[in-house]
């Protein structure tokens, strides 16, 4: 070996350190911001639908007199606290530094969402029919539902910090916000009393407003005065009291600049919105837990072939429709982020196709127990086959982390 | 059935759900309904259904069907009322619905029908516990003395459940062969061809038989109204 070549190698030698160093670093810095994130805001409500599934394979007959006695509570009650935390992500994000500052930039997910909503849902009740179950049809909504929290991890996992994130998020705020509407005007399962409703919150609203007005710092009032007032009008109006809390939380005082979606509010923080956070963090995943032990029990023996309508209409419907929905924004004279092409939006419609969380409220929102819930609800645990193919689809397109940089 | 009939001169049929397959347009109807069963309807055979899961909501409009545009009815022949139930949507309002229409029925014989079984041994879909969970309690108290069902493609009778005689009749139009895997519950079953069943309720005693696609008895057996009049 010559001086030149052991030179040569010693620098290769100290080149592959440096990059292994710095993979090491990278590794110890996003792996425990993300295990932490997926602690907070992931795991528990997949082990409560886990156990469901178990409990309700196991001992039907105790699993659903639990389910039955705990629903109300749980999905009418508790959940109220993990929409408002969904809420309060929303309103921050319209702050300056946030994904919704100015309102313009959130002008194409919005249009595209449009197409990510119709084609899937077009598309589940073409499925549900030629797989001979037509009275699924009556589940359509679910096929808008976006998972915010797990489409925000996978997400992160493929493109790391990318312009694709919020565009995601937006995505999924508006078809979620789509997807709420039409509960409200399509669900057989209550009878909407619209004035009486319109005419309570409207009242809850004044409250709100009132509290803000007067500069009342703490979430109390807002929580159990307007909070209180709404959830009543919302429950006696046949809309889902579970969303008591999506009005009022605009009017809690928060702080002037977004801290990013997603991002834990600091223990001394001290505008009311964050006091929330703070308080009602933990206590919202309990709830979580609860929903996914409630709502995710399907026994095995409900399900038929009209069950893979839902996985397999968000999956092909959500890329499709993203693409759809952009192509016509930017005909429009709407333009893509930086760094966005249709590689990317075909892996972003993937990650929009999980469900989950949202997806499983809906189902039991519009849907009664027997058979059609218990197919819808599979349905939307199956839709998480998203995560994998939205990996899969981002290596093979080479997308995110898997680019290959020019000369590679 | 057209051969039974002319032993047994039945005029009334339920039907448990999932009462067509595939396309359902109107010429499905007639293709599917009208001309098989021809010889009962121009003979006056009253055909009472109830959905399932395979069946179209707007099926409830279907004038032979005799539903009347609603989903869950009840109706009266001599002394024994029946109930139509929508087992695919078994919401709050059905639930109450059900447990006022069988407290105030004043009829000797009480007798439910809907597509999902609450009790059932076979391995494809078994019972449907949940809708259990919900209807059993309301059964028990008013009294009902038979409930039938359909949804998995065999026959099976089994013992009394807390007074009640369950019937699983779901192989006349679909067989699933050999997918009972009969329990302690079960009484009596069939699962090698397709069947049917009579009934005939004479005062107190409701006689019973399944007869398969070849015409062969494969079960059979009466019921007494324990507390009729109730």
């Amino acid at each position: 070996m010559t001086d030149e070549s052991g030179r040569h190698a010693a620098d290769q030698g100290a080149g592959s350190t440096s990059r292994r160093r710095r993979l090491r670093q990278r590794v110890r810095t996003t792996v425990p911001r993300l295990s932490r994130f997926a602690v907070e805001h992931l795991l528990l409500l997949p082990l409560g639908a886990l156990i469901a599934l178990v409990w309700v394979n196991t001992a039907p007959e105790s699993y659903y007199r639990f389910s039955f006695a705990t629903s109300f509570a749980v999905n009418d009650v508790a959940m109220m606290l993990f929409f408002a935390l969904m809420t309060k992500e929303v309103v921050e994000a319209t702050a300056p530094g946030g994904v919704l500052h100015p309102w313009r930039r959130a002008m194409l997910p919005v249009v595209a969402s449009i197409g990510a909503t119709v084609v899937p849902a077009l598309l589940y009740i073409r499925l549900v029919d030629a797989l001979d179950e037509p009275m699924l049809s009556l589940g359509w909504p679910v096929s808008l539902a976006t998972d915010l929290a797990l489409g925000y991890f996978v997400a992160r996992l493929i493109f790391r910090p990318h312009p694709m994130i919020p565009f995601l998020l937006l995505l999924g705020i508006a078809s979620d916000a789509l997807g709420f509407l039409t509960l409200a005007f399509f669900n057989p399962m209550r009878e909407v009393h619209l004035a009486s409703g319109v005419l309570t919150l409207a009242g809850a609203l004044g409250i709100a407003a009132g509290l803000r007005l007067t500069r009342v710092r703490s979430f109390w009032p807002y929580l159990l005065g307007a909070g209180g007032v709404s959830w009543f009008g919302l429950f006696r109006s046949g809309l889902h009291p579970a969303l008591a809390l999506v009005p009022i939380m605009p009017f809690l005082p928060h702080a002037a600049r977004d801290p990013g979606f997603f991002v834990d509010a600091r223990p001394d923080a001290k505008d009311t919105l964050s006091q929330f956070e703070i308080w009602w963090r933990y206590p919202a995943q309990v709830a979580l837990f609860f929903f996914g032990l409630v709502n995710a029990g399907v026994p095995m023996g409900a399900l038929e072939w009209g069950t893979f309508g839902l996985p397999m209409a968000v999956i092909v419907g959500k890329p499709l429709g993203l693409l759809i929905g952009a192509g016509l924004g930017i005909l429009g004279g709407l333009h893509l982020p930086h760094w966005v092409g249709w590689r990317e939006l075909i892996v972003s419609g993937l990650i929009a196709a999980m469900g989950f969380s949202v997806g499983l409220f809906f189902c039991g929102a519009l849907l009664p127990p027997g058979q059609l819930r218990a197919e819808m609800s599979m349905g939307v645990l199956l839709s998480l086959a998203g995560a994998p193919l939205a990996i899969v689809s981002a290596w093979l397109l080479r997308v995110g982390r898997f680019r290959t940089r020019p000369g590679e | 059935m057209i051969n039974a009939r002319a032993a047994f001169p039945f005029d009334l049929v339920i039907m448990l759900g999932d009462n067509m397959y595939g396309s359902q347009q109107p010429a499905d109807f007639v293709k599917k309904f009208e001309q098989p069963y021809a010889p009962l309807l121009s003979a006056g055979v009253k055909f009472q259904a109830s959905l399932g899961n395979h069946d179209r909501s707007e099926n409830v409009f279907y004038k032979p069907f005799n539903m009347n545009g609603e989903r869950y009815y009840t109706f009266t022949r001599n002394n024994v009322r029946f109930f139509a139930l929508d087992s695919t949507r078994m919401d709050q309002k059905q639930v109450a619905w059900i447990d006022t229409s069988l407290q105030q029925a004043r009829e000797d014989w009480k007798i439910c029908y809907f597509h999902h079984p609450l009790y059932s041994n076979a391995s494809r879909h078994g019972s449907s516990v949940d809708l259990r969970v919900l209807l059993e309690p309301i059964f028990v108290k008013h009294g009902v003395n038979v409930v039938f069902s359909g949804h998995d493609h065999v026959y099976e009778r089994l013992k009394p459940q807390k007074g009640i005689v369950y019937f699983v009749s779901g192989s006349a139009g679909q067989l699933r062969k050999g997918n009972m895997r009969p329990t302690d519950q079960t009484d009596a079953y069939f699962d090698q061809d397709q069947s049917f069943m009579l009934l005939e309720i004479a005062g107190t005693e409701l006689h019973f038989q399944a007869i398969s696609r070849t015409g062969k008895t494969v079960d059979s057996g009466v019921i007494r109204a324990v507390g009729a009049g109730r």
